[in-house]
């Protein structure tokens, strides 16, 4: 058992952190504030392809791997939360469209994204769904070689953004959820303005309006009533960006929670020196190495899913115990700088309103526990 | 035009832990210098404006195999490794003989760039040192250079000057942090980095002996001791006066 990241590995991990140090860091509080990521930032993260470590070199991707993806992502998430849900968000499409696109799917809507030039979509979710594919009610309508989209998606993150998006509705032949890939900004696509979220800003969250949207038969992913197993395992890859972005918000609040304690001096001495400090010092300390190595096993598992059932699992337990995790390490945080953390001037605060998010996206925790024990129950 | 940038292994310094003032170097892992980068990024905006190729150089023991990955991924076409555990903090004039054996052994050398100082050690004498032993001129401390043709015009950034200095090619150049800022190179360019080319070669073939004693013994290397002052100011007046009386501000 080796736990020691190879000089690869540790070269993305640094790349990652270098340029989230030097160019993120610096406009965090502006992200925050406008939620909305720079476009320098966004040109800057395609230069060193971030927008698409995992995926092959031939469809655009940088051939890094989940492992590398992970590393990056940790990193990228550090200095904000948003920039990183962008990203993963992303990659849940494209990771659908990885692994159920045909060959000519994948060359015409990856090669952009994962170049960074366009930025992709997932959208399930409807004002009346929670995670229930039951209960979808966009409709895809045959007509001859096109089918005819209507309905709304609700909360779809990088809907603003051209590119490709995975549309999930249920299609009048098969009854079933199908999954379409739709060039954003065709006819028929509007979008909301973005959500007035509490936090991961810069990740915007917007509704998509699909009126009668004309999709080629052709752009139809994995075949007609393929969409409830393209969303088991397509948001079980979007569980290791999740779990990523979460892992970085964890790492942040935890170094927060250590600069504060180091410097806030009571008494003459820094208050590390008290016990009640150093025992929230020491549950971040616990607390991000269980999750780090967690999350870095899941990026392993990603690289080579032979199970999808079993993947999901893993990544249902990893997403529900980083997410929680990053609740309680900047709930740790904020109590090691005492009022102090309460006030916007200060990172922990929106680290703080960051965690709150993660729980309950891409499947709440309870949700991810149904499928942890559903899983677990049928071994 | 063949550039050659000489680099150091040396521990990533933002992760070594300092115990009773000793630097703790158990599980650090190993980089390049940052002002080693800013040489590798010299040498590519050279190549890239001028034509030819980059070849990192370093010598060090069998980890640095791994360690020039960095500058292959930052822009290096390719490496000239002298591995050997001898070499492995080893001091400034053992490097440079070993350096200078190497880029002798390295076919139309047109300019040789180092950092100003290493990372960890900072003695600034083997840039110098593998220029004398080439008998090759040498330009330090250098903020910007322009080669024309077979001559280099450097700017030498000094305490209280800037100097302009023309040399002709080859010649040895050693670098300012300030000259450049090192790129970050994308996640291909680190993937491919151990694919491009890479010549190993030992002591034994660069026909260098090395004393079984190092000429210079390295005594003691503590960490600064800092105390806190402990002074206590009433008022920003107070303040003010104390930091002018620092020579913090007011200078």
């Amino acid at each position: 058992m080796d736990f020691n990241l190879s000089k690869e590995q540790l070269m993305i991990q640094q790349m990652a952190r270098e340029f989230a140090e030097k160019y993120i860091e610096p406009v965090a509080e502006q992200i925050e504030r406008e939620n909305k990521i720079p476009e320098d930032i966004l040109k800057g993260l395609a230069e060193l392809e971030l927008f698409g470590i995992p995926y092959p070199e031939e469809y655009g991707g940088a051939g890094g791997g989940y492992d590398g993806y992970v590393l990056a992502m940790e990193q990228l998430a550090r200095a904000s939360g948003g920039v990183a849900m962008t990203i993963s968000a992303h990659c849940l499409a494209l990771s659908a469209i990885s692994a159920f696109g045909t060959e000519e799917q994948k060359k015409k809507f990856m090669t952009p994204c994962c170049k960074g030039e366009q930025i992709a979509s997932f959208a399930f979710t409807e004002p009346a769904t929670g995670s229930d594919p039951k209960q979808l009610a966009t409709t895809a309508v045959k007509d001859g070689d096109y089918y005819i989209l209507n309905g709304t998606k609700r909360f779809i993150s990088n809907a603003n953004w051209p590119g490709v998006i995975v549309i999930f509705a249920v299609d009048n032949e098969t009854n079933k959820p199908t999954a379409f890939l739709v060039d954003k900004w065709c006819e028929g696509y509007s979008i909301s303005e973005p959500w007035d979220k509490m936090g991961m800003h810069g990740g915007q969250l917007l509704d998509v309006y699909l009126k009668d949207v004309k999709v080629p038969a052709e752009n139809v992913l994995a075949g007609p009533g393929m969409g409830y197993p393209i969303l088991q395992l397509g948001i079980s890859f979007g569980k290791v960006g999740v779990s990523s972005t979460a892992l970085g918000g964890i790492l942040a609040a935890y170094e927060e929670g250590l600069r504060y304690a180091k410097e806030k001096m009571h008494r003459d001495k820094p208050i590390t020196k008290f016990q009640s400090i150093q025992l929230k010092i020491a549950d971040m300390a616990i607390k991000y190495e269980a999750a780090r190595w967690l999350t870095y096993r899941l990026g392993m598992l990603a690289n080579n899913v032979k199970d999808p059932r079993q993947f999901a699992k893993e990544a249902a337990l990893t997403k529900t115990f980083v997410c929680d995790t990053m609740v309680e390490v900047a709930r740790l945080s904020i109590d090691i700088h005492g009022s102090y953390g309460l006030m916007n001037d200060y990172k922990v605060s929106r680290i703080y309103r960051d965690a709150i998010i993660g729980p309950q996206i891409e499947g709440v925790a309870d949700m991810q526990k149904m499928i942890v024990a559903g899983v677990t129950l049928a071994e | 035009m063949n550039i050659v940038v000489a680099l150091k292994q040396v521990p990533d310094l933002q992760q070594i832990r300092i115990r009773n003032r000793q630097p703790i170097f158990d599980d650090v892992p190993l980089t390049l210098g940052n002002i080693d980068k800013n040489a590798l990024e010299a040498g590519v905006q050279i190549k890239e404006a001028q034509g030819g190729k980059v070849i990192a150089l370093s010598a060090g023991d069998e980890n640095i195999e791994d360690t020039i990955k960095e500058a292959l991924a930052a822009g290096a076409d390719e490496a000239y490794l002298v591995i050997d555990d001898q070499l492995k903090d080893a001091e400034s004039s053992l490097v440079a003989k070993v350096l200078a054996a190497a880029i002798k052994n390295i076919e139309d050398v047109d300019l040789i760039l180092f950092g100003e100082g290493s990372a960890d050690n900072y003695s600034g004498q083997v840039g110098p040192r593998v220029a004398e032993l080439l008998g090759l001129p040498q330009v330090a401390f250098a903020s910007s250079i322009e080669v024309n043709g077979n001559t280099v015009k450097v700017t030498r950034s000094l305490e209280d000057c800037s100097e302009v200095v023309e040399v002709n090619l080859p010649a040895v150049i050693t670098v300012l942090s300030d000259i450049n800022e090192a790129r970050i190179p994308s996640v291909t360019q680190i993937l491919k980095a151990g694919k491009k080319p890479k010549e190993v070669v030992e002591l034994d073939d660069l026909k260098v002996e090395l004393p079984d004693q190092s000429p210079v013994k390295t005594i003691s290397n503590l960490a600064p001791d800092s105390q806190r002052k402990k002074v206590v100011v009433k008022s920003v007046d107070e303040l003010v006066k104390a930091l002018e009386a620092e020579g913090v501000i007011g200078r």
